[in-house]
């Protein structure tokens, strides 16, 4: 069954006819053309598809795009304002944290969330964060370490 | 030697990229009228295929074509010709694949998969390598000893297709007179890649008979080889492009589901097609590494010399062992250990089993021998009444003493004992941390050595590229696959052309068709390798600067002064730019010729291995470290905490320290989740692999990291490296394993002769249990 839904990503509005089984991995993936989140497992298990659904992440590829109709969605490429690099971006970089690539999409936007709601991290709470999020090179220290550095 | 680029911590050339979601991996491309394949796979460990109905699956909506094994050439290899890229007449593991189908979507092609009928004769089928030994085992290749091979292939029969020897001395007769003798079995289990980035491929057969295909390799060239041979295209007619990498660990060297790609490509001529991995078959459809069982006996003198040493390793290699055969090289060169050991007996055995087929995975058969002889190490030192650290330092080889393999080591090969004094201070030079209520803590160490593993002739070429603004461009034929190799390589170029780092561009996709050829990237040989030729390719670049520069000022090359970007002579100076586009007489004639640089690198002088004793000089360089490993373990939980991890590792000049310490950091904390977690489980009634999901197959988390992690550089410059540097990506992986199981030791008494140490595990054998 078809069915049409309007989700804004990065401050776009995307309108598309829709098979209700299609996630929102691939809607924003293959509508809206955006292959900066990446597909690591579609079983929720790997974090790489996080992306932020009203300011909340979540496993893009476990929700359907039908229930992210009328959505706001923050994907790895709207972090970046005005070409310029968001300063936890710059800290990822600055770390070293960002080795094959593939899980940061997935962990910078978690770390934006994470940033959101508490600006001084704990490291327990940084652990939270990013639990659940899979980085087979192990740059897990170096990614604490690159948000603990944007602390107010 | 003083240096201005070369170990200075550069940021990564693709960290922008990558981290705005901009880098373009190869699931990420897109294509005109893409087909989907899917691949349905063997449900049986071992069973004829007596017949494939695929009449319904055809007729169904979407569905293009449906390949088979008899659609396809085969069987195909390098070193045993034993694979098929779609199984012929029987399946030797679950997942094998069985049919390919090609259609409009993925969804229409998986639909059509489960709608193949395939009849099966059922048998038995047997994955314990010692099992797989035994004579009264099912047959695996029937056919094994007509295979084609290449000569280093030793055939004993049955299952087993390969046995290397390593000889020196009299090991049998000298351990029967040592004083002490310690010997156990260890066993490390299959390790599964997971790298983040499933395989992915899509490959388009032209009309004109040329073939194109991006693919997640990490050996675009031994891709291009292979498949020229399979399918009969003319080689040049091949090109491979290897986009960046999510990760490779290995598990995407060699080929991997290339073949197949290439195979079904050819049925649907004018089309790309894509197979793209789900995270399932990653566990079922693609290779995995270690998988052996060692037996190891080693005999000291009273004062801890160690006399002879005598080592059986069987490797069950799975359904093809085409890769797993040069595994086993890597065992058997390592398989003495970083000491000096005066008589030795190894052997190393591999065999076919219905498992998924063991391929490279980061250590390369190191981390298997290392199990053994460095938990024994410390069972002797225990005997013998000394330190773990004193025992070691009795027996760690250094310049002059010959290894395993009867290579003599010089001091550039590194020094082993300096690692292993800086852990055995940093371990055991403070106080042993009080424990928690509950809990145990213990310390552990391992030394280690390391070999790149490779063909004699691997080659590397590096190609520089001068453009309009006076910056350069360098391209290689080696991946990145998120080890920061085009970085390190870069900041060689810089050096070596007395360039500003942001000066030196590069090209970071590889390309068979552009770039320099490369053997593959794998071996932790790249920065050694690509750096060598990078170093040539820039001698070359100014060699040819200083030729046309000399036509300029009306003198000859060698009067031709070069700094900082500029040639020179007699007070007048030309930038590097003004060569990039041509000079020219003021009557407009022509006066420069472009140029490029090039270099190419071979090592010199290594020797095939020599199955019959192993004494040869079959390794380019070797690499020696030391582990150590303090923890606690919660007693009612079983669960460990490693409270530090630690790596003395001499590799040479290191290229760029932060890169450096994330590599072998990274390969220490997979090695942990070996150590811990991760252990393939295979059902006994039908032979699949049960935990094929990221839940149930745990690698490290956040939460797994040590608390604190500290890697050591010796840097002793290599002879034979750029600056003096070599490989780092893999030998965190090699001693971490048994540093870990010493300090469990240490803390809890318990003794673990295989993995993981899980909490589970630790649980059932501190209440004196058996461990599952």
């Amino acid at each position: 069954m078809d069915k049409q839904v309007t989700i804004t990503i990065n401050g776009l509005a995307y309108q598309a006819t829709v098979d209700t089984t299609m996630t929102l991995l691939q809607f924003i993936r293959d509508e809206a053309g955006l292959t900066g989140t990446k597909s690591g497992c579609e079983n929720g298990e790997c974090g790489a598809c996080t992306v932020l659904l009203n300011g909340k992440p979540v496993r893009s590829c476990i929700i359907l795009a039908l229930e992210a109709d009328g959505a706001e969605i923050l994907t790895v490429e709207g972090i970046a304002t005005d070409g310029a690099l968001h300063p936890l971006q710059q800290a990822f970089i600055d770390h070293s944290a960002v080795q094959c690539g593939f899980c940061i999409p997935g962990m910078l936007v978690a770390s934006k969330a994470l940033l959101g709601r508490y600006p001084n991290p704990s490291e327990t709470q940084v652990m939270e964060a990013l639990g659940g999020h899979l980085c087979r090179c192990g740059g897990y220290k170096a990614m604490s370490e690159a948000i603990q550095s944007l602390k107010q | 030697m003083a240096f201005h680029t070369v170990g200075s911590n550069k940021r990564k050339i693709d960290g922008a990229e990558k981290a705005t979601g901009a880098t373009v991996y190869t699931a990420d491309m897109r294509f005109p009228n893409l087909l989907h394949i899917k691949v349905l796979r063997s449900p049986h460990a071992h069973a004829r295929i007596l017949s494939i109905d695929a009449g319904a699956a055809l007729a169904m909506s979407g569905v293009v074509k449906i390949v088979t094994g008899a659609d396809v050439p085969g069987p195909f290899g390098v070193a045993i010709h034993d694979q098929h890229p779609i199984a012929r007449d029987k399946v030797r593991y679950v997942g094998e694949p069985v049919a390919a189908v090609v259609a409009r979507t993925e969804r229409e092609a998986e639909k059509a998969a489960r709608a193949i009928v395939v009849d099966y004769e059922i048998l038995p089928f047997v994955q314990d390598p010692l099992a797989a030994m035994d004579p009264s085992s099912p047959v695996i290749h029937e056919n094994m000893m007509d295979y084609k091979t290449l000569p280093f292939v030793r055939r004993v029969g049955h299952n087993t297709y390969q046995h290397f020897k390593v000889r020196k001395g009299n090991a049998e007769q000298v351990m029967q007179q040592a004083d002490c003798v310690v010997e156990g079995d260890y066993y490390f289990p299959p390790a599964v890649h997971v790298q983040m980035e499933p395989h992915c491929a899509v490959a388009k057969y032209g009309h004109d008979g040329s073939m194109i295909m991006y693919a997640t390799t990490q050996a675009p060239f031994v891709v291009q080889t292979t498949i020229s041979e399979l399918l009969e295209i003319p080689y040049g007619r091949i090109q491979v492009i290897a986009p960046f990498l999510g990760g490779g660990f290995g598990g995407k060297s060699d080929i991997t589901i290339e073949a197949l790609v290439a195979c079904v490509a050819k049925h649907v001529p004018g089309k790309f097609v894509r197979l793209l991995l789900s995270r399932e078959e990653m566990f079922s459809g693609a290779t995995h590494g270690r998988n052996i069982k060692a037996h190891y006996k080693l005999g000291f003198d009273r004062a801890g010399k160690l006399l002879a040493m005598i080592g059986q390793c069987v490797q069950a290699s799975g359904g093809n062992a085409d890769y797993a055969i040069n595994v086993l090289t890597g065992t058997a060169l390592s398989g003495s250990g970083p000491y000096i050991v005066p008589d030795l007996q190894l052997d190393v055995y591999g065999v076919y089993t219905n498992t998924q087929p063991i391929g490279a995975f980061r250590g390369y058969g190191h981390p298997e021998a290392h199990l053994s002889i460095e938990r024994l190490m410390d069972e002797a030192a225990r005997k013998l009444n000394m330190t773990p650290a004193e025992l070691r330092m009795k027996n760690l080889l250094q310049a002059g003493e010959a290894n395993g393999i009867g290579q003599v080591m010089h001091a550039s090969n590194g020094n082993v004992r300096e690692c292993a004094r800086i852990i055995t201070d940093k371990l055991w030079g403070q106080p042993l941390p009080k424990a928690k209520s509950h809990c145990l803590v213990g310390r552990g160490m391992a030394a280690y050595m390391k070999t790149p593993c490779m063909p004699s002739n691997a080659q590397s070429g590096a190609l520089i590229k001068l453009n309009a603004d006076g910056s350069l461009t360098l391209s290689v034929g080696a991946v990145d696959m998120g080890q920061g190799l085009h970085t390190a390589l870069s900041q060689i170029a810089a050096e070596a052309l007395d360039l500003p780092f942001e000066r030196v561009l590069f090209k970071t996709s590889v390309d068979t068709f552009s770039s320099p050829y490369d053997w593959q990237t794998v071996a932790s040989r790249s920065t050694w390798g690509s750096g060598n030729a990078v170093l040539l390719a820039a001698a070359d670049f100014k060699r040819n600067l200083k030729t046309e520069a000399a036509k300029v000022f009306a003198t000859t090359p060698d009067q031709v002064a070069y700094a900082k970007g500029a040639v020179s002579f007699n007070g007048q100076e030309i930038p590097l730019a003004d060569f990039a586009t041509g000079l020219r007489n003021l009557d407009g004639t022509a006066i420069t010729r472009p140029f490029f640089g090039q270099g190419n690198f071979v090592a010199q002088g290594v020797q095939n291995p020599d199955l019959d004793t192993g004494q040869t000089n079959a390794a380019a360089d070797w690499t020696f470290g030391c582990v150590g490993v303090e923890l606690e373990v919660d007693t009612r939980t079983g669960e460990t905490t490693v409270l530090r991890l630690m790596n003395a590792i001499d590799a040479g000049t290191i290229i760029n320290p932060v890169l450096a310490t994330e590599q072998v950091a990274g390969a220490m904390l997979m090695a942990l989740g070996s150590a811990t977690s991760e252990t393939i489980i295979f059902d006994e009634k039908t032979g699949r692999v049960r935990n094929d999901t990221l839940v149930d197959y745990k690698i490290p988390g956040i939460e797994d990291i040590a608390c604190q992690t500290e890697v050591f550089f010796v840097q002793t410059p290599e002879e034979s490296g750029p600056y003096g540097a070599k490989g780092i990506g893999e030998h965190g992986c090699v001693g971490t394993v048994p540093a870990f199981l010493n300090a469990l030791r240490d803390a809890t008494g318990l003794d673990f002769h295989d993995l993981p140490a899980s909490p589970d595990r630790i649980i059932t054998t501190l209440k004196g249990g058996e461990p599952k």
